[in-house]
């Protein structure tokens, strides 16, 4: 699971009013070498929820991404490099993602995440 | 041939005349029958924290324990039906688990299949009327049922983007993951194991939320239509490609007991809740603000399909593949005359509904 998605994954468990972002427990982090593509980027900056990455990619064990970001920023290389490295080119192979409101675990095994509630959760 | 002609149509009437009662008595184990009620709920699309306090004002009384229970029994019996079968369907027929888009009494040969596949997919677009100009084209899409992911590959290829894709099924999941990654994709697209009744997104997060034949899986419909109108973003395309029961006329509370036994056995093998028409897609998109609503009804275009299907199970490689899969995806196979029939009487349709969230 890379951070992009993570971005984009929320708990819905019935009560739950914000359920963004899921707290990130590693168990096995693999960086995988992905095409950098400033175009693609910059669409993704506009999407993504800048703090939750900047969060994620350092319980991921990469802490170069600056605290806070602009959109002028995407004009330098160097930001926008790192920016690539933390959204697309970490990847959670095994660990959990866990409710930041109920606590309720949801396991990532093989990179992908399941997110199925149970029957009581919705 | 005529003599292969002959065994096709023997095969396929004595497989279509095969009933629950015999699939019982041959498997020794009694098929579930599942009841799920379909009704218009609400007027607006509800957001999270809006469906979080009703649900909780509401007490948790939607649906009764028995429905829950019924519905819990169908996604588990989907995931595993999927789970045994994603295999075989692969591999004959690829990575798209859909149907294809033919031209109306066209002759196709099993080469021409694949081609309609992706055709089928070119057409839900044009249908929506999707942008392709750089600046209006998605730039963020869901595939609700993603299958193994053909959508939603050919999906992120075109457009250049990231798509995501949810399955109940992990080992379709997994597979996903393994074909994307094949194909220099997994950069662009991701798969989750989730449920496209409470799908695991925040509110308005996708430009193009895409449903290529899993609609005829949810049981609770109106759930599942504020489901992709929830995550749809302004001036988002909702694209539902899905199998109906035939529209009811103004004088008809519900099918006739016929038709009724004939969806009964399909739902059966396929881990089907009650089925639903193309009106009821549409009354049930209508309150919830949405523009564009369209629907069309394709069954001419897609009646080549379930022939090949068939033949394709009745090739060597087809009858020794479903042998070594399991009883679910077997089961699955004996019922595909019964979607001929269904078709050529008028009550299936292989319908699409689209539609546009306001900006």
């Amino acid at each position: 699971m890379r951070l992009l998605t993570h971005n984009m994954l929320s708990s819905n468990i019935k009560g739950v009013t914000n359920g963004f972002p899921l707290r990130i427990e590693v168990e096995k982090v693999v960086e995988k070498s992905v095409d950098f593509n400033p175009d693609f980027l910059k669409n993704m900056f506009a999407k993504i929820e800048y703090k939750a990455l900047v969060e994620a990619s350092r319980i991921m064990g990469y802490a170069e991404l600056p605290d806070h970001a602009e959109p002028s920023m995407l004009e330098s290389d160097d930001f926008l490099r790192k920016f690539h490295h933390a959204l697309m080119e970490l990847h959670l192979e095994e660990g959990t993602l866990v409710c930041p409101e109920t606590g309720r675990r949801f396991p990532v095994n093989k990179g992908v995440p399941n997110m199925l509630l149970h029957e009581d959760e919705v | 041939m005529p003599f292969q002609s002959l065994n096709f149509f023997a095969a396929s009437n004595v497989l279509g005349g095969l009933t629950r009662k015999h699939i019982t008595l041959f498997t020794g184990c009694p098929l579930p029958r599942d009841r799920f009620t379909t009704s218009v709920q609400g007027a607006r699309i509800l957001n999270k924290k809006e469906m979080a306090v009703r649900q909780a004002s509401l007490g948790g009384v939607d649906v009764d324990l028995e429905t829950k229970t019924n519905v819990e029994k169908l996604k588990r019996g989907i995931a595993e039906f999927y789970d045994e079968s994603s295999g075989i369907w692969e591999d004959i027929w690829g990575d798209h688990m859909h149907h294809g888009f033919y031209d109306p009494n066209s002759t196709v040969s099993l080469s021409d299949h694949r081609a309609a596949q992706v055709r089928m997919i070119e057409e839900a677009l044009k249908f929506a009327s999707v942008p392709e100009d750089p600046m209006k084209k998605p730039k963020s899409i869901v595939d609700v049922g993603c299958g193994i992911g053909g959508s939603s590959q050919y999906l992120a290829r075109k457009y250049g983007t990231e798509c995501t894709g949810i399955t109940l099924s992990p080992v379709q999941a997994e597979r996903a993951r393994a074909l994307a990654a094949a194909q220099g994709l997994e950069n662009k697209v991701s798969f989750e194991v989730a449920d496209a009744l409470n799908q695991p997104f925040p509110d308005g997060k996708f430009d193009l939320v895409w449903s290529m034949e899993s609609g005829e899986h949810m049981p609770e419909k109106a759930k599942f239509v504020n489901e992709l109108a929830r995550v749809a973003a302004p001036g988002a395309r909702i694209i539902i490609v899905t199998w109906c029961h035939r529209n009811l006329s103004s004088s008809e509370q519900s099918l006739n007991p016929d038709e009724k036994k004939l969806l009964d056995k399909i739902c059966d093998a396929y881990y089907l809740p009650t089925w639903c028409s193309t009106d009821d897609y549409v009354k049930l998109l209508q309150p919830l603000s949405l523009q564009d609503i369209k629907a069309a009804d394709w069954s001419e275009y897609v009646a080549p399909f379930w022939p090949a299907v068939i033949r394709s199970a009745l090739t060597w490689k087809g009858i020794t593949s479903l042998i070594l899969s399991g009883w679910k995806t077997i089961k699955g196979a004996m019922v595909m005359p019964l979607m001929m029939k269904g078709y050529k009487k008028g009550l299936i349709k292989f319908a699409i509904i689209t539609c546009r969230k306001p900006e």
